[in-house]
This record gives C-alpha cells, sequence and structure tokens, in this order.
C-alpha cells in the first residue's frame, strides 16, 4: 500500500472515531466543551396555554435556524402557564429566574401586575409604549361551543343562545326534558373553566355579568350585587366538575363529550383545533354561537425591563416578537385556530380553521362588535373571592 | 544520497505527525466515553421517577412502562430515565404522596387530586403540578345480560334507581361496589346520597348529613352483598364464580370489555340514566420543594410517550378510551363496541362531582351509613405457627382491627390448636375493640390443628344471632393441615350450604398462611359459602388482612 493509501485510510479511521464518540457521548449527556462559545442568549417565556403549542413550536423552529445577535447565539425556551397562575408568581416573586418574557392571555394582567410592581419599584416593569412596549402575537374571542343536538333544542325552544337562555337551561328543574330534549341527556351541565387554574374562567363570569346587565363595563359594585350572584350562582351550579375541567376546559369538553358539558363559553381557538376530534370521538358535530357582548384575549407579547435581565437578552427577544409577527410563522397561527396579530396574514385562505368550519358556524369575520371592556383589579378579586366562597366550597 | 535521507526524514516526520493525531483522538475520544460511562454507572446520569398507579390498570401500565424503560430514554439533558412503578390504591397513594413519598401519581380519577391539594399543607402552592391523561373509561354498572333484560334492558334506560328497588325488593338480588376508596365506589356512594337527598346536583354537607339521606343510604347500603378491595378482584371473582357470585357490581367499562373478550357468558355495561362519572386516569407530576428540573423533564418525557400513536392504540387494545381524538372509537380494530356489552355513544351524562369538602364528608359518612358488620376472625395457634409466623399473623390482625374504623362494626376472635376457643366473644367494637388489640397481641403457639371445629363454632355462633340486617363473616387463617376436629369436612361443608339457605348468609374467606397450609379443605370451607381462599406468607399476610378489612 502506496503513502497516499496509508494516509487516506489513516484520516477515514481517525473520522470515524470521532464520529462514533461524539455520538456516544451526546448519547449519554455530552461533556462541557473545552473552549467556551460566545455566551448564548437565552429568552426564556412563560406562555399562556392557549397559545403554548404555536409559540413552542415557532421557538423550535427559531432555535433550529440558529438565530444570533451581535454574535451570540439565541435560544427561546417556553414554559406554560395559566396567566392567573403566572400573575400570582409574579406578585409574589416566586418566578426564579425571572422569565426574559411573559405571555399571559390578557392584557389586563400585564396592567394588574405593573400595577404591583409600581408600588414597590416605582417604575413599571412592563412598557405599554416604545419599542418594548407588549404586543399581541395573535387574537382569540369567546364563543359558545354547544353539541349540535343540544343547540337545536335551545334554539327551538329561546330562539337564540346567550347567557340569559344558558342560565334558564340551567335552572330548569326538570332538565333537558323539560327544554324538549331527551330524558337520558340529563340535567343541562354548562363548562366554565375554573378560574383558579385558568383566566378563562374569569373571563366567562365577566361576559355573563356583561349580557346581566347589558353593559360593557362591569364594576365592583355590579359583580358584588346579591341579584347578580344569585343568578350568577343558579348559572354556576349547571357546571359538572371543577375539580378535573381545571385549566384544559376544551379538551375536556372534546374528551367527555356531551356526558360532562353541553356546552359553554369558551377560546374560539380551543374550539376549532378541537372540532375535529369532537366529530371522530361522538359523532354530534359541536356548534360555535357568536355571543352579542364580545370578550377575547390579545396574548401580548411582553418584555421584562427589570434589571435581572441584560440588555442583549431584552434584544434578543425583541427578535424573538419580531420572528413570530411574521407572515410565515402567523400563517401557522391562523392554522392553529387564532386570529393573527399581523394585518398581512388573512383568516379566508383555504387550510384556515375558520373555513374548514364554516358550516359548524365559525366566522372569518364577525360582525357583531359590542367589546367588553377590561375588568380592572377590585372586579377580578371580587369575583375569585365570590368563587372560593359560593362555588369551590359547594 | 542527500535527497534520499531528506525523503525518509519527511517520511518519517509524517508517520510520526499521524500517529500522535490517531494517539490523541482515541485518548480524547476514550477519555470522554469514560467520564460519559462513569456517569451512567454511578448514577449520576440517570433519573428515576417513582411512579404510583391505581391497581386496576395494571396489565396496561406495566406494558407501558416496560416498553418505555426498554426504548432507554433520555431527559433532553442526556440523563437516562428509568420509570419504576408502584400499585396501590388511590387513598392509600394519597396518604403517601403527602408524606412524601413518589414523585408521580395515576390514580384512577381526577377527584383524588382535590382530595390530595386538600391534605396538602401549603395554602400558597400546589401540590399538584403538570398533569395529562393517557386512558379514560366511564364507570359503569356491570350485570349479566338476564339480569340487564328483566330490568327491561335494552328498551329502557336503567339507572341507579332501578337497582336500588331490585335490591330492596328481590332479596335473591346480590350487588357490590367497592368501598369509597377507589372512584368507582366513590360514585356509587355520591349516587346513593344523591339519590337519598333527592338531587341530581348541588349536593352539600347538609344534605349529606341530613337524617333522611341518611336513613335512605344505610337502607340501600344494607342490600349490599358486601363490599371489596377493588373492582379488578371483583371482576376475578365474577369470572370466577359467574352469575352466582353477583348479580350486578360497578367496574370501570374497560373490565367488562375485556371480560367480554375472554368469557362466553357476557356481561353489558349499564350506562345510569341518572349519571356517571369518568375515570380518566391522570399523570400528575407532583410539585414539591424538593422537586428538580430534571425529574420534571423526565415527567414530560414519560407523558410524551404514554400520548403516542403506539402508546394510545395499546390503551385501546386494552378497552380503554384514548384520549388521542383522532383515534376512532368505531375502527375494526376497536374492542369498544356493542358486541363487547359497550356503547362508543354513551354515556350521555354524568353526575355533578360535589367540591372536595363534600366528598370528604360523604366519605366519612359513608362510615356510619355502609352495612354492618358481625364478623369472627378464626386464628391457628398451632405448633406450627411458633416463632416468625405467629408474630406476623398478629401484626396482620391488628392491622385488620385498625382498618376497621366503624365502631358499630361487631368482631370476634376465636383461636384454635388442639383445642378450639372462643377468646372474645363478638361485641360492637366501641367495647371489645381494645380487648381484642390486647387478646391478639398475647397469643401463643402451641398443639394440633382443630381447624374444622373452630370454623364450625364461629359459623353456629353467627347463624345464632340470626342478624341478617348485617354482614355475616368469618375470616379463617390458618398454616397446616386439620388433625383434631370432631367435625369432617363433609359435615361441615354440607352444613353451611344448608344453613346459608335456611338461615341468615355467612360467607367465609380463608387465608392459607404458608406453603404447607392444606388449600383444598380451604377452597371447600369457602366455596360452600360464596367466599374465597387467598394464599399468604409471613411477608404478605399483613396486606393481605388489609385487603379482606376493605370487604366490611
Amino acid at each position: 500500500m502506496n503513502r497516499t493509501r496509508w494516509v487516506f485510510l489513516i484520516t477515514m479511521l481517525v473520522a470515524v472515531a470521532i464520529v462514533a464518540a461524539s455520538l456516544l457521548v451526546q448519547r449519554a449527556g455530552g461533556v462541557k466543551p473545552l473552549i467556551e462559545q460566545s455566551e448564548t442568549l437565552e429568552v426564556r417565556i412563560v406562555c399562556a396555554l392557549p397559545v403554548e403549542p404555536f409559540v413552542r413550536e415557532a421557538a423550535r423552529k427559531f432555535n433550529a435556524e440558529k438565530h444570533k445577535l451581535e454574535g451570540h447565539p439565541i435560544k427561546v425556551t417556553v414554559e406554560p402557564m395559566d396567566g392567573l397562575t403566572a400573575m400570582g408568581r409574579w406578585e409574589r416573586e416566586e418566578l426564579d429566574p425571572i422569565p426574559t418574557v411573559w405571555i399571559p392571555d390578557s392584557r389586563y394582567l400585564v396592567e394588574l401586575v405593573n400595577a404591583t410592581y409600581k408600588e414597590k419599584r416605582g417604575r413599571d416593569i412592563f412598557l405599554t409604549g416604545g419599542e418594548y412596549r407588549a404586543r399581541p402575537i395573535a387574537i382569540s374571542l369567546f364563543s359558545w361551543g354547544i353539541y349540535s343536538s343540544r343547540e337545536q333544542v335551545l334554539r327551538a325552544k329561546y330562539g337564540e343562545i346567550n347567557w340569559r337562555v344558558i342560565h334558564d337551561a340551567s335552572t330548569a328543574k326538570g332538565g333537558w326534558p323539560e327544554l324538549g330534549g331527551s330524558a337520558d341527556w340529563g340535567y343541562f351541565k354548562l363548562v366554565v373553566p375554573n378560574p383558579r387554574k385558568n383566566v378563562g374562567g374569569l373571563a366567562a363570569m365577566i361576559a355573563a355579568a356583561g349580557e346581566y346587565y347589558g353593559k360593557t363595563d362591569i364594576g365592583v359594585a355590579d359583580v358584588t350585587n346579591p341579584e347578580f350572584q344569585k343568578w350568577l350562582q343558579e348559572l354556576m351550579g349547571a357546571v359538572t366538575d371543577f375539580s378535573s375541567l381545571g385549566a384544559y376546559s376544551v379538551e375536556n369538553l372534546a374528551l367527555f363529550g356531551y356526558s360532562m358539558g353541553d356546552g359553554g363559553q369558551l377560546l374560539e381557538s380551543d374550539l376549532l383545533v378541537n372540532m375535529a376530534g369532537i366529530q371522530t370521538r361522538w359523532q354530534d358535530p359541536l356548534v360555535i354561537v357568536y355571543p352579542e357582548y364580545v370578550t377575547w384575549f390579545d396574548f401580548p407579547f411582553t418584555i421584562w425591563m427589570g434589571d435581572e435581565t441584560t440588555a442583549l437578552e431584552k434584544n434578543a427577544a425583541l427578535e424573538f416578537e419580531k420572528y413570530l409577527l411574521t407572515p410565515e410563522i402567523q400563517e401557522r397561527a391562523v392554522q392553529m385556530g387564532l386570529r393573527p396579530a399581523n394585518p398581512e396574514v388573512s383568516v379566508t385562505e383555504p387550510d384556515s380553521l375558520f373555513v374548514k368550519w364554516q358550516d359548524q358556524g365559525a366566522m372569518t369575520v364577525v360582525p357583531r362588535t359590542t367589546m367588553m371592556r377590561s375588568p380592572d383589579r377590585d372586579v377580578l378579586l371580587a369575583l375569585l373571592r365570590w368563587f372560593d366562597l359560593n362555588v369551590a366550597e359547594r | 544520497m542527500s535527497r534520499k535521507v531528506n525523503k525518509s526524514s519527511r517520511r518519517w516526520v509524517l508517520v510520526l505527525a499521524v500517529a500522535s493525531v490517531v494517539i490523541l483522538t482515541v485518548c480524547v475520544s476514550c477519555w470522554m466515553v469514560y467520564q460519559a460511562g462513569r456517569r451512567d454507572v454511578s448514577g449520576e446520569n440517570t433519573v428515576t421517577l417513582e411512579v404510583a398507579y391505581s391497581p386496576e390498570k395494571q396489565a396496561l401500565f406495566e406494558e407501558l412502562v416496560k416498553r418505555f424503560n426498554a426504548g432507554r430514554p433520555r431527559t433532553p439533558s442526556g440523563k437516562r430515565i428509568t420509570v419504576v412503578a408502584t400499585q396501590m390504591e388511590p387513598e392509600a397513594m394519597i396518604d403517601a404522596a403527602l408524606a412524601g413519598e413518589f414523585q408521580v401519581l395515576s390514580p384512577d380519577s381526577s377527584v383524588w387530586l382535590s382530595q390530595l391539594e386538600l391534605g396538602w399543607q401549603d395554602s400558597e402552592t400546589f401540590i399538584v403540578g403538570e398533569t395529562i391523561r393517557f386512558a379514560v373509561s366511564p364507570v359503569v354498572i356491570a350485570m349479566w345480560q338476564e339480569t340487564a333484560s328483566s330490568l327491561g334492558y335494552p328498551d329502557k334506560a336503567i339507572g341507579w334507581a332501578d337497582i336500588l328497588a331490585a335490591a330492596r325488593t328481590n332479596p335473591d338480588f346480590k350487588w357490590s361496589h367497592p368501598s369509597t376508596s377507589s372512584a368507582s365506589g366513590l360514585l356509587a356512594t355520591l349516587a346513593a346520597f344523591y339519590a337519598g337527598a333527592n338531587k341530581t346536583r348541588g349536593l352539600t354537607v347538609e344534605d349529606a348529613t341530613a337524617e333522611e339521606t341518611l336513613a335512605y343510604v344505610a337502607a340501600l347500603e344494607k342490600t349490599v352483598r358486601y363490599y371489596g378491595e377493588g373492582e379488578l378482584a371483583v371482576i376475578q371473582q365474577v369470572e370466577e364464580k359467574g352469575p352466582a357470585y353477583l348479580d350486578a357490581f360497578v367496574v370501570q367499562e374497560q373490565l367488562v370489555i375485556q371480560f367480554n373478550e375472554r368469557n362466553r357468558e357476557k356481561l353489558v355495561a349499564i350506562y345510569p340514566v341518572e349519571g356517571t362519572m369518568w375515570k380518566d386516569h391522570p399523570l400528575v407530576f407532583l410539585e414539591r420543594p424538593d422537586s428538580t428540573t430534571e425529574q420534571r423533564q423526565a415527567y414530560r418525557v414519560l407523558s410524551d410517550f404514554l400520548l403516542s400513536n403506539d402508546a394510545q392504540m395499546l390503551v385501546l387494545s386494552n378497552g380503554y378510551r384514548p384520549t388521542d381524538l383522532s383515534i376512532p372509537l368505531d375502527s375494526p380494530a376497536s374492542p369498544i363496541k356493542v358486541a363487547n356489552g359497550v356503547d362508543p355513544a354513551q354515556p350521555k351524562t354524568t353526575l355533578q362531582i360535589p367540591s372536595p369538602a363534600v366528598i370528604q364528608v360523604v366519605r366519612d359518612v359513608w362510615q356510619y351509613t355502609k352495612r354492618k358488620t358481625n364478623v369472627y376472625l378464626v386464628a391457628d395457634v398451632s405448633g406450627s405457627m411458633q416463632g416468625e409466623k405467629l408474630e406476623q399473623a398478629q401484626e396482620a390482625l391488628l392491622t385488620f382491627l385498625s382498618l376497621i374504623k366503624g365502631e358499630q362494626e361487631r368482631v370476634g376472635l376465636i383461636v384454635f390448636s388442639s383445642g378450639v376457643q372462643e377468646v372474645t366473644p363478638l361485641s360492637e367494637l366501641a367495647t371489645n375493640r381494645d380487648v381484642l388489640r390486647l387478646t391478639i397481641a398475647g397469643l401463643s403457639a402451641g398443639g394440633d390443628t382443630a381447624l374444622l371445629d373452630a370454623v364450625n363454632l364461629a359459623y353456629e355462633r353467627l347463624q345464632s344471632r340470626q342478624d341478617s340486617e348485617r354482614i355475616n363473616a368469618i375470616v379463617v387463617m390458618t398454616d397446616g393441615k386439620e388433625n383434631n376436629s370432631r367435625i369432617r369436612l363433609r359435615d361441615l361443608a354440607a352444613k353451611l350450604e344448608q344453613g346459608n339457605r335456611s338461615g341468615v348468609p355467612v360467607v367465609i374467606f380463608c387465608v392459607a398462611y404458608g406453603s404447607d397450609a392444606d388449600m383444598n379443605t380451604l377452597e371447600r370451607i369457602s366455596g360452600a359459602t360464596g367466599g374465597q381462599t387467598r394464599r399468604g406468607s409471613p411477608e404478605t399476610i399483613r396486606q393481605l388482612y388489609k385487603l379482606l378489612s376493605t370487604y366490611f
């Protein structure tokens, strides 16, 4: 064998040895690098549950594309957490390490945390203006999701679906037979997420208050009115189970079908995503009905402005925010049932869930636009306290 | 000449350089592999997840864990994950979790998670962390086809009220539900309380403790043949003994499917018209102050595996409804079909789950409304029991006693060796619990084995009371062979059969303690009364008595 062949053979052997060793070591958890790379910028995101799959998928893609900022690689990690739970942890300063970004369900949660920190630190820690301001990454409305067979019976009796109709159905002493439904459907079963585990439960109660009073601005006096509380308690009495419904109410509606819930006011995106599964499992499709008073979540991308994160980390977060708002990523949001925050992206594309489920009541444009005003902190606390005392302890 | 030398030296330099690179590469590779291997061997590179799961899903869960571990899974940071699974009743699981055991739980229902939070001392934090569900199954009333037809099935929707009416009007109707330590038993009990309070939702503490409700539930519970350690054990007994054992019993739908796949005589699943409850088999990560990121990562890897298509197909093939909604229940391969006695379009409605506080009250109150018991403990104290065997048996008897919580329950103790002695007559535990404890602690062994005479004495004592309001039972334990009785086995068996027909029914549970126990004799005794014989050893005897206590 001549020298060239020897060199070739040895080079191949060395290459094979390096690859084999690398694979073994990688599989066993790796070892610390001998030479430190330039420091990775980690963007830690605490993310609301309804958009977590969307943000996680985008983060995976972003990480795979190896984005850099000033020579530093950026790595995005996502931790799912209900907005209300996260709010409590922010206020009790339990989030350790402090996340770079918080994506709560709604802007009003940001305002509530800001108010708390203003007392502690004398300044906002989430900005509402400028480059680092909180910006929605997607939007989802609250709408009624009701099993078709039940919706037909309610329509035949009441003509429309709203909180007052649902209240009357919930309190019908004879259950479904009294309403014109089948005897084996039992009584009307409402689905409302446990507001202690899912901020959607609070949103549902606020929407109910809006329709009860016929106004969009709900105050503490409204939610503490004994007559309203009696009405709300009757409504909540139709919820089958607050213990296991927990945070994932639409998943439960799909998994346990009409046996556990005939319908409820839930997040449109959750309803759209679970629509196919419901049809496969229950053969009684779900119908979407938009309420008169619309409540929505806007999932603001909120960058922590405290000193616990560096300027570079804040800018890295900004890079990911821009990425989330690109048309390509926003199109994925639409495919997941979310309404895009980027106006360049349409919900009327053929692969959009809004188009796919139009026959089931999904609308690309919702004509009625009476928007509920965001509640203030005292209203939320009053509702939660009422829930703890009157429903959770029932 | 010099050109030749130069060429030769260049070749040597090249060879040396290549050899150096090879040696260096091999050394670095070996060092890296050694480092990784050392961490694997020392356990530094391993995360062990201790998971407790409920007994009725033993076959499925063990298979899933076996497949998971066989895949040599690792966390994203590269640590090897090992799952160690332990079977445990949900009630005991919650106690263990609160005492700091296990990182992950999989009870039969989410209902237990509320109880877990209720018991968690720190009101600022939740112990229930990330949770997924990987299999669900509704709770049903299983009954024989013929029994169901006699109640109007399939033309009429049957409910709890029909079962209650049948049990109250027909003395031969035998039904049972597990104790409230399992979700099926809890559901059956809740259904009884709802019926007693004349409600289908909004059960309150006041409702559950109202006199009329308690009277209704107590009257109903008197019709229960006896309770049991869990639905898996009940269905195994039904499989063994057929319709003579029970007419109806409460189990999850999946067990009906598995039973029907194995047997010619079929059961049907009745989805109670008033509503039922789902067993949703959650997999819960327990958030404690000492929980680590690696444990959380390992939990997520396990969750992803359980929700994978392969695992979900295994879930379906075991008769559970998979949580992956894209898997249809009406495919040809699906066992959830009418031929297996079940209906994938059911249940149509569920009972409302009360708050954790109300559930706790129902469980506590049930102890007082459940059917009371007259039970004789019959214990072997012959010579062969000397030493560790007797010590373990004493422990087991004391455990049994501590688990019979109601002070109105009556317990007596008969011991036998060469002769038979009723050391503690049958009496309410309110008056004789301490006496029993002292007597059991003071037992000593010696002499022959008059097993049959001892059973005969206990049986006669129970028959003489003629107390049909209560469950009448004998729990017999022996480690040897009968050799000193006056009554013969054949005569005793005939007496038991005849007595149970004409007098009060007495059920006998036998414990064959150790390998020398005479199984044939014990099975003949228990078989004559529709009871059971179980094998026990010094290691398992305590657990066995613990299980037997759930029947009363």
